[in-house]
């Protein structure tokens, strides 16, 4: 089945590479990673993460870090799209990955509870007013569905994947869809355990990579029917033209050694959009840089596209932001498709001879029609999205 | 699309045929006498399933069962795992499993924090539990919301099947009872201290916390063994009581808001209403064991009987119990902003 062409009218992102999408593009053209010691909480684990530095005061909401960031990237993206704060004379969905956003996790609140039997609600408020899709959706009054996707870390790629359906199946004719998470103690310190954080900054597909380095952000897409822009008078050369999700049914954390639920996910995403694996001119993979995904995503990689594929990890610059990340990284593809170059895929140096294919070392021009960026997930959820540039016959 | 199999576990049992059971005697203070409607797993002895899931905790391990019998249910033999999709539904998620992971952090510090506990802890573990259980490499998707979770999860099955994602889906829902959430739901709204939850009150409200989890199977395709067809989800329709053509109301009032009167907007006099949340519990997920109840009926062509019928506002309640012809039934759930979302089931 071929999808119609769903434009894409607004990007908004927000990361440690920068506080729109003109700042991370600005980072990731000269490979300037701005990772640092957690700042926003006391711990003593001492890995490097990548947080987002500035929070403009409108946004900032107290206590609710993940919906401040998504409003970040809503703002951007609604204003890039020419769209109002008040959305409810238009069918909009809102469609939101994330995995700290929707977990009542209140260290304060739980040791008071610990303590006494007792504490106070006010972080329960927060939570139970803080889900992701629906505070956006009440605070822009968008009235058609909304939908907080906790896919782990294809959340974000998830929710931008539903609202395609969304806007093919009638709807809506406008999405807000991606992913925001926050960097969290429960994250780093769950991570930790699992021994995939590198303490040193990561470095995807390299010889040497030796884990993951946290962020947080968010990142948004405004999708929007044909129909719909062109009421508004909008136009856009962008468009998401595919989306497929598969499971590995196989391990909570590791992801399949054969990669075929990546592989199942990547051939319906192209399937969707009605092109082959050499119509793709880049891959944003999700690189996380542990020894496990990226063994496995380079092996899918090279299978499906070949040795000569260019591909890349934008993790180097924002860290695994976990729910945000595929929406970061959508942002990332179809503004590099737009601006026709690819940055340098940040941390990578030595390639991995078991791998056999290697990332971009430096900013690299692409010419062609089609990206794909894709998730690999907690729970062997994994997700692709197909992005395409220009006029789609 | 249609419901071909259904899986369910809750304070009475696990299967439906356990819900079937409860439907039909009715609700009996004596028995129902619990501050909390809890789910007994250790009653289940299928040792293969439990092989399995022995690193589980108790949220997955509700929604694998309810998925895995719903699967069963269906009799449905010969799927392709790849054209089969999974999608929870929850209000709160594994929240047990993310305090006993502080409890972890609090006693023993960031360092030392159990992993297996950190990877129970993500939202998504019940569906990975799933697609691990039934061997499943179609699309999945878990999603959490508070009010309307379920009926999201119905609609985009719906989208999935349409666009021929897949040709089966496994959409459910499942919540846990913790000591936490306890704590929090008993705070905010009154406890039914007498035992009962008395779905026509309204105002003032009173909840028994519950735990539990329903699946469905569903699909384009119609077996002998369907138990009806979801027709349509809308959210937020005005004029509820001008369809009909509905043989019953079926509403989510549980006593889990302190102000259930949106529901009395919902109620026709021409149509009769029922509410079967005393069997269940009070539970932001109770929509899906409603909805249960109202699939049985239109495939048993029968009513079930309202489990406590205390009725301060003189509603049309459902008083038939026993064969009938029924042709729709209309699943309605408000939420605190008195916007509602209704599964229209039709007689398959």
């Amino acid at each position: 089945m071929k999808n119609n062409n769903v434009l894409i009218t607004g990007m908004g992102v927000v990361s440690a590479a920068g506080s729109n999408l003109t700042e991370a593009l600005a980072s990731l053209k000269v490979e300037k990673r701005n990772a640092g010691s957690v700042s926003i909480f006391e711990t003593p684990l001492k890995y490097p993460v990548f947080e987002v530095k500035k929070i403009p005061k409108e946004f900032d909401l107290a206590g609710r870090r993940t919906i401040s960031l998504a409003l970040c990237a809503v703002n951007e993206a609604l204003f890039m799209a020419g769209l109002a704060s008040d959305l409810s004379k238009l069918r909009v969905g809102v469609c939101l990955g994330t995995t700290v956003g929707s977990q009542l996790n209140g260290r304060k609140f739980y040791e008071s509870y610990r303590l006494s039997g007792s504490a106070p609600m006010l972080a329960v408020d927060r939570y139970l007013k803080g889900n992701p899709a629906e505070f956006i959706s009440r605070k822009f009054k968008a009235h058609s569905p909304y939908m907080t996707v906790v896919n782990a870390c294809s959340s974000a790629s998830d929710a931008i994947g539903a609202a395609l359906s969304w806007i093919n199946n009638g709807l809506c004719d406008i999405a807000i869809a991606g992913g925001a998470d926050e960097l969290s103690r429960i994250s780093l310190s769950g991570f930790g355990s699992l021994g995939i954080i590198s303490s040193d900054l990561c470095a995807p597909f390299d010889a040497n990579r030796k884990g993951l380095n946290l962020g947080e952000g968010a990142g948004v897409l405004i999708l929007e029917s044909e129909s719909s822009a062109a009421k508004r008078g909008k136009s856009s050369d962008l468009y998401l033209t595919g989306y497929g999700s598969a499971s590995d049914a196989y391990h909570l954390t590791a992801p399949r050694p054969d990669g075929l639920g990546l592989e199942l996910s990547i051939k319906k995403a192209l399937m969707d959009s009605g092109i082959k694996t050499y119509d793709i001119c880049f891959v944003n993979a999700h690189g996380t840089g542990t020894l496990d995904n990226d063994k496995v995503e380079g092996a899918v990689l090279q299978n499906l596209f070949g040795k000569r594929i260019k591909f890349l990890s934008t993790k180097g610059f924002t860290g695994h932001t976990l729910g945000a990340a595929g929406g970061i990284e959508a942002v990332f593809t179809a503004a590099a498709l737009k601006k026709g170059w690819i940055p340098a895929s940040a941390g990578f140096m030595n390639a991995d001879k078991s791998l056999g294919i290697a990332p971009v070392r430096e900013k690299t021009k692409i010419n062609g029609k089609y990206a794909l960026s894709t998730s690999l997930a907690f729970g062997g959820n994994n997700a692709a999205l197909v992005f395409a540039k220009s006029v789609i016959s | 699309m249609n419901i071909l199999g259904i899986g369910i576990v809750f304070t009475g049992g696990c299967g439906i045929d356990a819900y079937e059971n409860a439907l039909i005697k009715g609700f009996n203070a004596e028995d129902n006498n619990l501050f909390v409607y809890s789910v007994d797993l250790d009653r289940i002895k299928d040792k293969n399933l439990w092989k399995k899931l022995r690193r589980a905790d108790k949220f997955s391990k509700m929604a694998v069962l309810a998925a895995a019998d719903a699967a069963t249910n269906s009799a449905v033999l010969h799927m392709d795992k790849k054209r089969l999709g999974i999608i929870v539904s929850s209000a709160f998620g594994p929240q047990v499993t993310t305090f006993d992971f502080l409890d972890g952090l609090l006693d023993y510090g960031e360092v030392n924090v159990s992993p297996t506990v950190f990877s129970n802890s993500v939202h998504n573990a019940a569906s990975s539990y799933i697609a691990g259980v039934l061997g499943v490499h179609g699309p999945c998707l878990t999603i959490t919301q508070f009010y309307f979770s379920f009926q999201t999860a119905l609609q985009m099955a719906g989208v999935w099947l349409d666009e021929e994602r897949c040709d089966y889906c496994l959409v459910g829902a499942v919540d846990q009872y913790g000591e936490v959430l306890g704590y929090i739901q008993n705070h905010k709204l009154s406890l039914a201290e007498d035992g009962r939850i008395k779905p026509f009150n309204f105002k003032p409200t009173y909840q028994i916390p519950a735990e539990g989890s329903v699946f469905f199977l569903v699909s384009k395709n119609k077996t002998d063994n369907t138990f009806c067809k979801i027709e349509s989800i809308c959210f937020n329709k005005n004029n509820l009581d001008n369809n009909v053509d509905v043989d019953l109301n079926i509403i989510d009032a549980d006593g889990a808001m302190a102000d259930e009167s949106a529901y009395l907007s919902a109620i026709s006099p021409k149509i009769p209403t029922a509410a079967y949340a005393p069997l269940f519990g009070s539970m932001m997920i109770g929509s899906a064991f409603n909805c249960t109840a109202g699939a049985l009926m239109l495939k048993n062509q029968a009513y079930y009987k309202n489990p406590v019928t205390d009725n301060p506002h003189g509603i049309n309640l459902l008083q038939d119990q026993g064969s009938s012809s029924i042709e729709r039934i209309s699943c309605i759930r408000y939420n605190c902003n008195t916007e509602n979302a209704i599964i229209h089931l039709k007689r398959a």
